[in-house]
């Protein structure tokens, strides 16, 4: 493995990332239908008028319907604020912003909003700040929260153009997303460099002496660490102990259209079972558990997306697994792996 | 052992936890492990003696979905036992197993706090926790939610930014004795003072240095608590309350929810020698100092607290083991750790804890 130590393995980056779409409800749709089309609503409960609305009053839990929403702002007075010096992803500006709680004139609560005020010299608290019915970073607008953003000053906005065909916001997305960004774990690194050079390593638990392929750097049975000095090569040949036909069903992006197998391999030296192995070219008629396997390598193994989460050896690595040749093994022998 | 605690009362009968590191570069599962087996070697018990176990912890900070599952193994998975999880601070999870143990069929419980939350800007993860429509979308996330809110306190003249950093500065001299701190020394408050703002009026020293770690202690129902150690930490009021996730109907200035629980649980009836306080934001000691009612007489957040490390999702649960250990080892009677979530102090849990058979 030296002539690979030198092998650079990117590290991880990647954004999972999943649009979220709730349903609206009758106070905040007409809210987020208010904001689109330039208007901000509150709630009147009791006495107050509370912005953003709520549909239920906080004192008592009642129900706050639709006909105690009131117009507010579109001006109002910061109460309190910050300086947002560093703006993550997540913000509706890249430039250093404020966030603020504005009251806005004719509400009794604050809101929580982006003030654009080009430099925390031009914050203060209760200065005057007025909605601007745009994104704050000229994205379109959906019907939601960021439609709108402030700028210090009174200065009436203009109005939104108004589609007069668009229905009222009664669904609104929210795209949730994180970046990850890390090196491989030791025992990955050590794993997919293994990979590299075409050997299958493994560890073999301190406390039990089996061996575990791929290893997740620990024995999660004895609950026992694994480090480097628990590595050890299997051979790329071994058992099937499990298998199952799949009969591909077309759904939207279904790319298979014939039946293939997915199968459980025990590695010969290891104590746990590489799973999902897939097999295109021998016949299901021909293929039983006890079947001996083996792995024809891709010329080249390139890791270009490598993870942490890796359970078993996948399509980046093997053209194929072939028949040994070698007589089967007796089922009884591998019962114990058949998951 | 003669005591004249009730059978249902329930101890602290083991505490440990990692230190609390910048990067952990191996699997969150090993964190646990680590912190698991030195729990158990060090109670002298075996994980086989575990009737519950329960973890919190958050799979958005490394990007894992159902890394709590794997997380298990940590715990260890084998033998099978009733297992629970708090997508919460450890802290919510020791409230569950308080919860569990008062059924009485089993008598040993085992919680755990883990979070890996190097591979994530927790800025971009936990402005989540806000109302989705109308905050979650604009990424306020809990330190710019930590800025508006000292903001408030030092409008309401309830404080001044020499408060503030005069709590970074004691803290991070307290730090120096806590051997799971990432940051500890001597600073003054006009060094600090000197650096520019990040969410103004808080400056960049002003928030928890988030880290990865984890936590874990075990809990048990009194006749096994006797058995199983001579210094039992008794857990005499658990509570937790939540505060509107709308901003603008809270006063940013005050606690209610602190009030709420510490009324709950007790915390006048006695003198309070110790408090670790959950505070991931300087000036929130400052509300949380009054809102307990805390006088000089009690020593705060002695192992500096989370503004020297910040396990995230260990952090609240750290704080109970680090009043827990100074009682056990008869530092101190009488003591309450606290762990908030949310921003600005939305949520917040007390556990009320005290020496003696």
């Amino acid at each position: 493995m030296d002539e690979l130590q030198g092998t650079d393995l990117p590290d991880i980056d990647f954004t999972l990332e999943y649009p979220y779409t709730r349903t609206t409800g009758p106070i905040i749709g007409p809210f987020l239908t208010g904001l689109r089309d330039g208007h901000i609503l509150g709630t009147r409960v009791g006495d107050r008028v509370i912005c953003p609305p709520v549909e239920y009053n906080p004192a008592d839990g009642s129900t706050v319907g639709p006909e105690n929403l009131v117009e507010v702002g579109p001006a109002g007075s910061v109460e309190g604020w910050t300086w947002v010096a560093t703006p993550t992803s997540k913000h509706p500006f890249t430039r250093p912003f404020a966030f603020a709680q504005i009251k806005l004139d004719g509400a009794d609560t604050t809101m929580l909003h982006a003030v654009d005020a080009g430099s925390i010299d031009n914050m203060s608290t209760g200065m005057r700040v007025v909605a601007r019915f745009e994104h704050g970073l000229g994205a379109d607008r959906l019907g939601t929260v960021v439609d709108i953003h402030f700028v210090p000053g009174e200065d009436p906005p203009s109005a939104p153009e108004i589609d007069p065909e668009a229905e009222p916001v009664g669904i609104t997305e929210h795209l949730i997303g994180v970046r990850i960004q890390e090196p491989l774990q030791p025992h990955r690194q050590r794993f997919l460099r293994g990979l590299m050079e075409k050997k299958i390593i493994g560890q073999r638990s301190p406390a039990d002496g089996k061996v575990h392929v791929p290893s997740r750097g620990y024995d999660a049975i004895n609950r026992v660490p694994m480090t480097e000095a628990d590595d050890v090569v299997v051979a790329n040949r071994g058992t099937v102990t499990s298998f199952t036909e799949i009969t591909p069903i077309q759904y939207h992006g279904q790319t298979e259209t014939e039946p293939y197998i997915r199968c459980s391999v025990l590695l010969d030296g290891a104590d746990s079972t590489i799973g999902g192995v897939d097999i295109r070219d021998i016949p299901v008629s021909e293929f039983n558990v006890g079947l001996r396997l083996e792995i024809v390598w891709q010329d080249e193994i390139d890791f270009s997306d490598p993870d942490n989460r890796g359970y078993g050896l996948t399509e980046d690595v093997y053209e194929r697994w072939v028949r040994t040749g070698e007589p089967d093994v007796d089922p009884e022998l591998v019962k114990e792996h058949n998951f | 052992m003669a005591t004249d605690r009730d059978p249902n009362d329930i101890a602290i009968v083991g505490v440990a936890q990692t230190v609390a590191h910048e990067r952990f570069d191996g699997p969150e599962v090993v964190l646990i492990m680590e912190c698991v087996n030195k729990l158990l070697s060090d109670a002298n018990i075996e994980r086989s003696d575990v009737g519950f176990t329960i973890a919190g912890s958050c799979d958005y900070l490394s990007g894992m979905p159902f890394a709590f599952v794997s997380n298990v193994d940590g715990m260890g998975a084998w033998p099978p036992v009733y297992e629970s999880h708090v997508e919460m601070d450890g802290a919510w999870g020791l409230f569950e197993a308080w919860l569990r143990l008062q059924m009485g069929d089993i008598d040993v419980a085992m919680v755990v706090g883990s979070g890996k939350s190097s591979p994530c800007d927790a800025r971009e993860v936990f402005h989540l926790q806000a109302d989705p429509y109308v905050v979650a979308p604009l990424g306020l996330d809990p330190d710019a939610m930590a800025g508006i809110q000292a903001r408030a306190l030092i409008n309401a003249g309830k404080a001044t930014e020499a408060d503030i950093a005069a709590v970074v500065a004691r803290s991070r001299a307290a730090a120096a004795s806590n051997p799971h701190a990432q940051i500890s020394g001597t600073v003054t408050g006009d060094e600090l003072l000197a650096e520019p703002y990040d969410m103004a009026p808080l400056r960049a020293h002003d928030v928890s240095i988030k880290a990865d770690g984890a936590a874990a202690l075990l809990i048990a129902r009194r006749d096994r608590a006797l058995e199983l150690t001579d210094n039992p930490v008794w857990i005499t009021g658990i509570d937790h309350r939540i505060e509107s996730h709308h901003a603008g109907l809270r006063d940013l200035t005050d606690s209610v929810s602190t009030r709420l629980a510490a009324a709950g649980v007790g915390l006048a009836d006695g003198p309070i020698d110790i408090a670790e306080l959950h505070v991931t934001h300087a000036h929130e000691e400052l509300i949380l100092r009054d809102a307990l009612g805390l006088t000089a007489a009690t020593s705060v957040n002695p192992s500096g607290g989370p503004l020297v490390g910040d396990p995230v999702m260990a952090t609240g649960l750290t704080r109970i083991i680090e009043v827990a250990r100074r009682i056990a080892a008869g530092e101190a009677t009488r003591g309450v750790g606290h762990a908030a979530s949310g921003a600005a102090l939305q949520q917040n849990l007390l556990c009320l804890m005290e020496g003696g058979a």
